[in-house]
């Protein structure tokens, strides 16, 4: 039928089928800023201004929309320069990825045109629609409220952080006063603690603009669905209803049959070619235990079938065609019953190799140990035991897993694709597919967001075995519910500690078993149970140390690498046994943490005897050391701004107004990793160009979270140019050089690393060039600063004179540099988390009404992209904490598998965000810096947990913090 | 869907309606959400007129094709009803579903399908005879009447209001909530999550009656004590307000 109807101001019609959606229409017309989050609406990343009001687009019929105006964010892409409102949002940094940007900055444009000075609450109303994964919203709000200042005629400042003085000497803890106030300042806006070791710098810790605001802000085509290859096919996979099932006959002559069908896979026509998805460093942990289809499914959405087609409904009516005879095997879904006798067996074929026991679903058994821990019990005059259960959520990114392949004019594989691993993925596929390496190419465009669910290659063998079948083009986009029951999730893990503490609450050993599920396939299962047993075991000194650990098969959706990686599991059990050893020693809990966390200079001892490599026992000659810790700052710091001392208040503990509230705050200790040492690498290639400027090939992979601009910023800071001097292009195999990949919180200090000594590389030979033409003879002596290299004796000359004389006068050579780097040491970023809550004590339900963490990432590259990561990771880690959970019936199907039923964050009922960056500096990382992405995602959930605990006197073990759990736990303690 | 109709009399949608196979579209953020290959041919109610918010004698004669953004910006609803269906969706869909909508899907966890309840909702149903008026909690019990259309939603707006519910979180859609209203010194209470539909609680005992089908958010126990707590709090609430609340 034709739609004829106003889009951005300009008449438009078109044909549509009464059952397309406007969303699709609006992106076959060009307007790239619509992207998909969902079917049915509740992500608003395809938001767009109907009749001038914010509504999904994907919700509202082509058809409906004839006679009604439309607007996208391309109508506000008038110039070259970005409109007020763009301007906003792109100067306070509420983009990450940026996927959602569209929705956001129409939803702004609708609310201020009715209200040029509206509330917080109008705001965050406003945004109710839009679910951003990324931030905590915090800068989305700020963004309005400056676009509304800027529209009123106002000038606001440049937006920055708050600079604080050092309530310590960064060593000492110092007592917090009750009457010492919090500084005050919006909550979008990181509260700095400078260190004296660390200078003052042109570009580096400043808050510089991202390198890819522009292209985010205007809605450019920038995602893997933004580049349709011409006779592009849609692929949809037939998909297991069965927990656990053998496939006993398939017939796909229907869906063959089929006008439109190009191509039907599954076991009978595909090579079984055995690996492992997981985004890993070569040789990928073993077990080997996946094909990309076999004749068994081991959970509810498993693989069973994909079909390419000339549409998306004809691929998806022939997935329906497709008959399928199951042979229905009894499932298992909890590892507490995995390793039972009579469990059904997930892993019976004969050609996967390295489980540990296969006939007991027993992939991994995980050993460490340091010291006499026998001794240390037997002798200890106090030990504790507790087990905690931690369950299965899923990352949620709002751009759902999306890959486009084809063969290009040289019957190349190039594969577009929302990675974290476009590296890894290259040379995963090519055993699958039946090609070299050097034959693929994996290009990674912008992604909204992956949080560690695309550190896989979760869909690409499908799409290119595809595309060598029919020889064209073939685009899979997973839908939210496959993103949630058929991509990867966290692992669930039942966790035991004890600990033998002595006389004085020092702490004599620590044991720790987790007895991990990683559902039906072993990826990332085994350095995920090891990162929870580092994490668990690293925070505390003890002499004696032991980790042991099962990892099981069991029929759940497959869990994988979730930001956090193991941390957030390992850190809840050991935050919330800490409390509860400090209680029942009757210690004040952070005089307890504190006597026993690891300080300066402090071994990590049971690092090294946990990783891919590891030797499990014995004495090695040397272990890592802390090297730098703000930890004393963050406290004290952490402390003030959370009013802890209101713990001790009962007027504020039991409000009179208010009978059934119980308010409590809590605290947990954080410690993470920085890359992992020996292994993660990246790669970095710097070319000088006529203008001066800079062009940077990092094979570094930006998910949203700002690499590409943090890393430019290092670059920029040794070449003394400004960071739009350096233009980034990042993550193509085929052009930059390698890099492991975006995860491990590597990618500030590794691949930032290797951007400073490729910097540094060009840096020397632009002195040189500049000696040459200043006739100096130490080149040693001259500094690059604002775009020019300066002589001692005041003489400069430009960069871009440099560039025009070597590329074109004398002595012609290309100034380039090349750099890799990999690091023996993996410095901890250290954090105080705190945790405010309310809970009613009649209904269970917990409010979380103030979360604050001081963090020492090092030196913050820029401080507005490391806040937003904290932002954003304290909220992915509130709802752990609180609210989602990935619920399976009997049978293994999820019930949840959407957003609403499955409950994230919105802007309307965020708690207050606040965050601290305390500088220190690590002397391994560029400029200082240490990590800051993941760090955020393992506290949150401890200390929701001793709030809750401070506020009611109950302790809860399971998560999440759900009312009926907590009325249960309330009721029982009763 | 696999046609579409935009009838523009009430008339023609009944006769469209009445076709097997045919389906009313109001916002659409239900129908539309659903992708699945459907014979189903969408009769689009959009080009009725039937948007109105006004007030008539006593009431408040909401349109069926308002919106549950338009129903939260009108001056001729009460503040506390408004703020309800302000939560009711979020910004990017409350601007797309309408209250017609909201009353033929019947959902049992809608905190504003309460409150339509407790402020003596009845529902305006055009058939082949004209327009008549049923109580809401028949068409919530019952459901649409087939042959009929849903033209508008009339409430009484007068009263003191309280209302409580539990969530995970503070914008989640409540496992149970109570809309409580006092009127001329009685009052009414609305429970959410405890039946098939939203229904009006007995005072006295708020569960009478009540077997609610439980879920992973909230087993059947669970939601009955939820019920009698929450009906508690609005009637201490309003009876606290006394007579001078309900002015």
């Amino acid at each position: 039928m034709e739609i004829a109807f106003e889009l951005n101001g300009a008449p438009a019609v078109v044909e549509a089928a009464p059952h397309e959606s406007l969303r699709a229409v609006l992106r076959r017309l060009g307007m790239f800023s619509v992207h998909y989050g969902s079917d049915s609406g509740e992500t608003g990343a395809a938001a767009v201004l109907f009749d001038g009001k914010l509504a999904s687009a994907d919700v509202i019929s082509a058809a409906q929309a004839d006679g009604h105006a439309v607007t996208t964010v391309e109508a506000l892409n008038v110039s070259p320069e970005l409109d007020p409102i763009q301007a906003a949002f792109a100067a306070v940094g509420a983009f990450q990825s940026g996927y959602s940007a569209g929705a956001m900055i129409l939803g702004a444009k609708a609310l201020l045109e009715a209200d040029p000075d509206p509330s917080e609450a109008a705001i965050r109303d406003m945004l109710s629609g839009i679910l951003d994964r990324e931030t905590a919203y915090a800068k989305p709000v700020e963004a309005v409220k400056r676009a509304a200042a800027v529209l009123r005629g106002d000038r606001p400042e440049p937006f920055g952080p708050l600079v604080l003085e050092p309530m310590t000497d960064g060593v000492r803890p110092t007592a917090v006063s009750p009457d010492d106030e919090p500084p005050a300042g919006p909550a979008s806006v990181p509260r700095l603690v400078p260190s004296r070791e660390v200078p003052d710098m042109a570009v580096v810790g400043r808050p510089e603009v991202k390198v890819d605001a522009v292209r985010l802000a205007k809605g450019n085509p920038a995602f893997t669905d933004d580049i349709e290859p011409r006779g592009m096919l849609y692929a949809k996979v037939l998909r297991s209803p069965h927990a656990h099932a053998r496939i006993t006959r398939i017939d796909d002559s229907k869906a063959r049959g089929m006008p439109g069908v190009r191509a039907v896979l599954h076991h009978g026509n595909t090579p079984r070619v055995k690996y492992a998805s997981g985004g890993q460093s070569w040789p990928n942990p073993h077990p080997y235990d996946q094909v990309s289809f076999d004749d068994k499914v081991r959970h509810v959405g498993d693989r069973v079938a994909a079909v390419a087609a000339d549409t998306v409904e004809i691929a998806a009516e022939a997935v329906r065609l497709i008959e399928v005879d199951y042979e229905v095997l009894p499932a298992v879904f909890d590892e507490r019953e995995a390793m039972a006798p009579g469990a059904p067996v997930i892993h019976d074929e004969d050609d996967t190799h390295h489980i540990c026991d296969p006939e007991r679903n027993l992939v991994h058994h995980i050993t460490a140990r340091r010291g006499d821990l026998e001794s240390a019990f037997a002798t200890a005059p106090h030990a504790f035991e507790q087990t905690f259960r931690v369950h299965q959520v899923q990352q949620c990114p709002i751009e759902p897993h999306i890959s486009v392949a084809w063969l290009d004019s040289d019957e190349r594989m190039v594969v577009r694709t929302a990675t974290q691993v476009p590296f890894h993925t290259r040379r995963m596929l090519a055993p699958l597919i039946g090609m070299d390496i050097k034959d693929i190419r994996v290009i990674k465009p912008r992604i909204g967001g992956g949080f560690g669910a695309k550190q896989e290659m979760l869909i690409e063998d499908i799409v290119a075995h595809l595309a060598i079948a029919t020889r064209r083009p073939v685009r899979l986009e997973l839908d939210r519910a496959e993103e949630f029951y058929a991509s990867r999730t966290r692992h669930p893990q039942t966790i035991t500690f004890r600990t033998a503490v002595d006389h004085d609450g020092k702490l004599l050993a620590q044991d720790m078993y987790v007895l991990g599920n990683t559902g039906p396939y072993g990826t990332h299962g085994f350095t995920v149970q090891i990162v929870s047993g580092l994490r668990g075991l690293s925070s505390y000194n003890a002499s004696a140390k032991r980790f042991t650990c099962d990892v099981v098969y069991t029929n759940i959706p497959v869990p994988g690498a979730y930001r956090g990686y193991g941390g957030p599991q390992g850190e809840f059990a050991l935050e919330a046994h800490m409390e509860d050893v400090a209680r029942a020693l009757g210690a004040d809990v952070i005089d307890f943490k504190r006597l026993n966390w690891v300080k300066v200079g402090d071994e990590m001892d049971i690092a090294p005897h946990l990783g891919e490599r590891a030797p499990a026992e014995g004495e090695l000659d040397e272990y890592p050391k802390i090297m730098s810790s703000g930890i004393e700052e963050c406290m004290a710091q952490g402390l003030r701004e959370s009013g802890w001392h209101r713990r001790n208040d009962p007027a504020w503990k039991r409000p009179a107004d208010r009978p059934h509230i119980r308010r409590g705050i809590g605290f947990a200790f954080a410690m993470h990793g920085t890359a992992i040492p020996f292994l993660d690498m990246g790669g970095c290639s710097i070319k000088l160009n006529d203008d001066g400027s800079f062009n940077m090939l990092i094979g570094a992979t930006d998910l949203g979270t700002g690499a590409d601009t943090v890393i430019g910023q290092i670059a920029a800071e040794v070449l003394g140019v400004p960071l739009d001097d350096i233009k980034v292009y990042s993550s193509d195999t085929d052009v930059t050089p390698f890099d492991t990949g975006a995860y491990a919180s590597s990618t500030t200090y590794i691949s930032g690393t290797a951007a400073l000594r490729a910097a540094e590389a060009v840096r020397k030979r632009l002195k040189e060039r500049a000696a040459m033409l200043l006739e100096i003879d130490e080149p040693c002596t001259i500094e690059l600063r604002n775009r020019r290299a300066h002589a001692p004796d005041g003489r400069s000359v430009s960069l871009e004179e440099i560039a025009l004389d070597s590329l074109h006068m004398q002595e012609h050579e290309q100034i380039m540099g090349t750099a890799s780097h990999v690091s023996p040491d993996c410095p901890p970023p250290f954090g105080a988390q705190l945790a405010e809550v309310e809970v009613d004590v009649e209904t269970g339900q917990v409010t979380v009404t103030k979360l604050v963490m001081a963090v020492d990432c090092g030196v913050a590259i820029n401080p507005i992209t490391a806040s937003g990561q904290v932002e954003g990771g304290m909220t992915q880690a509130l709802g752990y904490a609180h609210c989602e959970e990935m619920v399976l019936d009997d049978e293994g199907r999820m019930v949840n598998p959407s957003f609403g039923p499955y409950k994230i964050y919105r802007a309307d009922e965020m708690p207050e965000t606040v965050v601290y960056l305390v500088q220190t500096m690590e002397d391994s990382g560029p400029f200082g810096a240490k990590a800051v992405a993941e760090i955020p995602k393992d506290g949150v959930a401890p200390a929701v947990r001793n709030a809750i605990l401070d506020a009611t006197g109950v302790a809860i073990n399971d998560l999440p913090f759900t009312p009926e759990r907590v009325w249960r736990a309330l009721r029982a303690h009763a | 869907m696999a046609a579409y109709h935009r009838p523009s009399t009430i008339g023609a949608a009944l006769e469209l309606l009445a076709a097997p196979d045919r389906v009313a579209l109001a916002g659409g953020t239900l129908l539309n959400a659903d992708r699945a290959p459907s014979r189903l041919e969408a009769v689009d109610l959009q080009a009725l007129g039937l948007n109105r918010i006004e007030t008539v004698g006593g009431g408040v004669r909401i349109g069926a094709m308002a919106t549950l953004g338009e129903m939260s910006e009108s001056p001729a609803v009460p503040d506390r009803l408004r703020a309800v269906a302000r939560a009711e969706a979020p910004s990017t869909l409350r601007t797309l579903a309408t209250v017609g909508g909201l009353v033929a899907r019947r959902r049992p966890d809608s905190l504003l399908l309460a409150a339509l309840l407790a402020h003596r909702g009845r529902v305006a149903l055009a058939g082949p005879d004209g327009e008549n008026e049923e109580d809401l909690a028949r068409v919530l019990g019952e459901g649409v009447p087939a042959g009929t259309l849903i033209t508008a939603a009339t409430i009484d707006p007068t009263g003191a209001v309280a209302v409580a519910a539990t969530g995970r979180t503070p914008a989640d859609v409540p496992i149970v909530a109570a809309y409580g209203r006092r009127a001329d010194g009685a009052v009414a209470v609305a429970l959410t999550g405890v039946a098939p539909v939203p229904v009006l609680a007995d005072g006295s005992d708020p569960t009478a009656g009540l077997v609610p089908e439980g879920d992973f958010r909230g087993s059947a126990e669970y939601r009955l004590e939820l019920a009698r707590v929450l009906t508690r709090r609005v009637t201490e609430e309003l009876a606290a307000a006394g007579d001078e609340g309900e002015r």
